[in-house]
């Protein structure tokens, strides 16, 4: 027998406002801020090195939240995120190129123009049943990837365009890359803290009734068609803020940096970090971008033992250990790190006892 | 005159190919409904074992494809022992994860051993050069790959019409408990259903290798096939094997006649184009079944 041990021992709800509450315990909410606060004091902390990883890992998590919605709420396979997120990067570049926006008014278009691609994109899949979304999103990566490899005159083709940061505001020069990640740490958490609300919403719940059964969810009164293509319009406006934000860092945005490899371990790593719950999403999105990381630092080392072969060989090296992982981690426990915390939360909750 | 039938040459002979691996996906998905997208990666592996065998090790040509055949066959018993088979009854999105992976997986295998260089058989495997029947300059490695192409799909689809595991693959593609329940071993016609699915994927890979020389990249015409498997219909091999064939053709004429209006490579970009029109128009493709559900 499991009992609800989601909070610690004598925590009961009185009223429907504590039952509404997001944190629940006051020690939650104060961890909470704490990390908030930790994160943010890391940018005058740490070098520039890390800064740039943790833009990475702020950025990712976006886009892991958008899939997480699409994915781990709604229910639906998406082939295409990193494609949209190339959709965010580029609408943010060709409005600053072509049209002159500055960061600012470029940042939410960023996210509107890959939503409304998405949900064209969607739209003939979603009214069948079934993962049709899968076979839709990866056509759409496709007809996107063709269309910015060709349409020169505004995406400048396979050379790339250039994005900029936000100029200065109030005195705080974004070109700082400390300055630069409180943006997107900001801009993260607006995001996140969407998200979380977003699936407590009637919205939200017809995300989690259209995945757990259609039919039944249909039956209750649920639009099917239009929660699906809502969910993936949704998914795909984080994965363009993601981009856009992330493509600010670099100040630069190639075609090939979204290819379909990038697609599916968005994929992989959203069940390795656990389906359905926001926390999961961002796991995942953390221990993909530190592999990542790690593969980079392996580099040099493969290119001492391996001489001219390296490139090769730390492609292949994270193309055979990233799948291993997503698989062996599927296999063996397919809720993800997210479970595994909640076991630990949980025994740590009971100690003395074993359940 | 001279073009189109020239284009209709070529795009069968491509679209045989497609046909190939699109039953390959069937196969599976037909017994154990799931999509596996790990097939795109068998091609890759089952042309690169088959250069290697071939040309590397100079080995007899039939051996050459015994063993690819036998290590694809190989290959298919673990993924489904080791993959498949802890992951039945978990949400259908973990076993698609896992094919994704896989076919990922397969893909860093061949750049690891075989570091993702473009390789040819060159005159060993099927003979080069090419007839020529009136105007018509036929390459005799597409009409050889075509007429191997349909012997392995007619003798597939006799294989599920008059032999008894073939009855009993098709019955489990009724109904899973169903046939439990008939006495069928649900798992062994999950275990052939991999096995068939994993030879013709290589098969399908030794031909394409022939065609469009051995590389990773021949996983894209495993995407293409997906196409033609969406527009046959997801669980009818008559239906991917036509839908194939004309996904080829397609492909060749909008090569022939958009090529002009439409700049860079469009080779993945219309069969995509043509998955979604089918979306919009026929979702449930031309054989495909429409399950109707009830709570």
């Amino acid at each position: 027998m499991t009992i609800n041990v989601d909070r610690p021992c004598g925590t009961f709800d009185r009223n429907y406002y504590q039952a509404m509450e997001i944190f629940r315990t006051h020690l939650r909410k104060f961890l909470m801020i704490a990390f908030i606060a930790v994160m943010y004091a890391l940018a005058f902390i740490v070098d520039d090195y890390i800064i740039s990883i943790l833009i990475v890992f702020c950025a990712f998590s976006v886009g892991m939240t958008g899939l997480q919605i699409i994915t781990g709420y709604a229910g639906q396979i998406s082939l295409g995120h990193a494609a949209f997120m190339g959709v965010g990067m580029y609408t943010m570049a060709i409005f600053q190129e072509h049209l002159g926006f500055n960061f600012w008014m470029a940042l939410p278009l960023a996210g509107l123009a890959p939503m409304i691609i998405g949900m064209l994109f969607g739209i003939p899949a979603v009214r069948i049943k079934g993962l049709y979304l899968a076979f839709a999103s990866l056509a759409a990566h496709f007809v996107i990837v063709y269309t910015i490899n060709n349409w020169r005159s505004v995406t400048n083709g396979t050379d790339g365009m250039y994005l900029h940061r936000p100029g200065k505001l109030l005195g705080i020069d974004f070109m700082v890359d400390k300055y630069y990640y409180i943006l997107v740490l900001t801009v993260t958490i607006i995001m996140i803290y969407f998200a979380k609300n977003l699936i407590r919403t009637k919205l939200g719940r017809s995300f989690v009734a259209v995945r757990d059964n259609d039919i039944a969810a249909e039956v209750m009164g649920i639009n099917i068609a239009a929660t699906k293509v809502l969910a993936f319009g949704i998914g795909c406006f984080y994965a363009g803020i993601a981009g856009a934000i992330g493509g600010g860092y670099y100040e630069y945005v190639n075609v090939e940096w979204f290819t379909l490899t990038d697609s599916i371990w968005y994929l992989g790593f959203l069940v390795v970090g656990g389906l359905g719950s926001i926390f999961g999403g961002i796991a995942g999105a953390v221990v993909w971008k530190t592999l990542d990381e790690l593969s980079t630092l392996v580099t040099p080392i493969t290119e001492a033992l391996l001489g001219g072969m390296a490139f090769y060989a730390s492609a292949a090296f994270s193309l055979v250990i990233y799948s291993l992982i997503v698989i062996v981690m599927l296999v063996l426990e397919p809720r993800g790190i997210n479970h595994r915390w909640q076991i630990i939360k949980r025994s740590y909750r009971l100690h003395p006892f074993p359940y | 005159m001279e073009d189109f039938l020239k284009s209709i040459m070529l795009g069968l002979a491509s679209g045989g190919i497609y046909s190939l691996v699109a039953v390959s996906y069937v196969i599976i998905y037909k017994a154990t409904r799931i999509f596996a997208f790990s097939q795109a990666g068998m091609l890759v592996i089952g042309s690169y074992t088959m250069w290697q065998c071939l040309i590397v090790w100079s080995l007899p040509i039939w051996l050459s494809i015994l063993i690819s055949l036998a290590i694809g066959a190989a290959v298919a018993l673990i993924i489904e022992r080791a993959c498949m088979r802890p992951l039945i009854g978990q949400p259908i999105l973990a076993p698609i994860v896992v094919t994704l992976g896989v076919m990922l997986f397969f893909r860093g295998i061949a750049l690891l051993f075989w570091h993702g260089e473009v390789r040819g058989y060159g005159e060993s495997f099927l003979p080069l050069g090419s007839w020529n029947i009136g105007f018509l300059n036929l390459p005799k490695i597409q009409v050889y790959g075509f007429i191997i192409c349909m012997i392995v799909i007619a003798v597939l689809i006799s294989f599920y019409k008059y032999t008894r595991t073939g009855l009993g693959m098709r019955v489990v593609h009724e109904d899973h408990l169903v046939a439990q329940n008939l006495g069928i071993n649900v798992k062994r016609i999950f275990k052939y259903s991999w096995v068939f699915s994993c030879s013709v994927a290589v098969i399908g890979g030794m031909l394409l290798g022939n065609i469009q020389g051995v590389g990773v990249d021949l996983d894209y015409n495993g995407l293409i096939a997906i196409a033609a498997v969406l527009f046959g219909g997801l669980e009818s091999f008559g239906g991917a094997v036509i839908a194939g064939l004309l996904i080829g053709i397609v492909q060749i004429f909008a090569i022939q006649y958009l090529g002009v209006l439409l700049p860079g490579e469009i080779t993945m970009l219309v069969p995509f184009v043509f998955l979604l029109l089918i979306l919009l128009i026929k979702p449930y493709g031309l054989f495909g079944l429409v399950r109707i559900e009830r709570l």
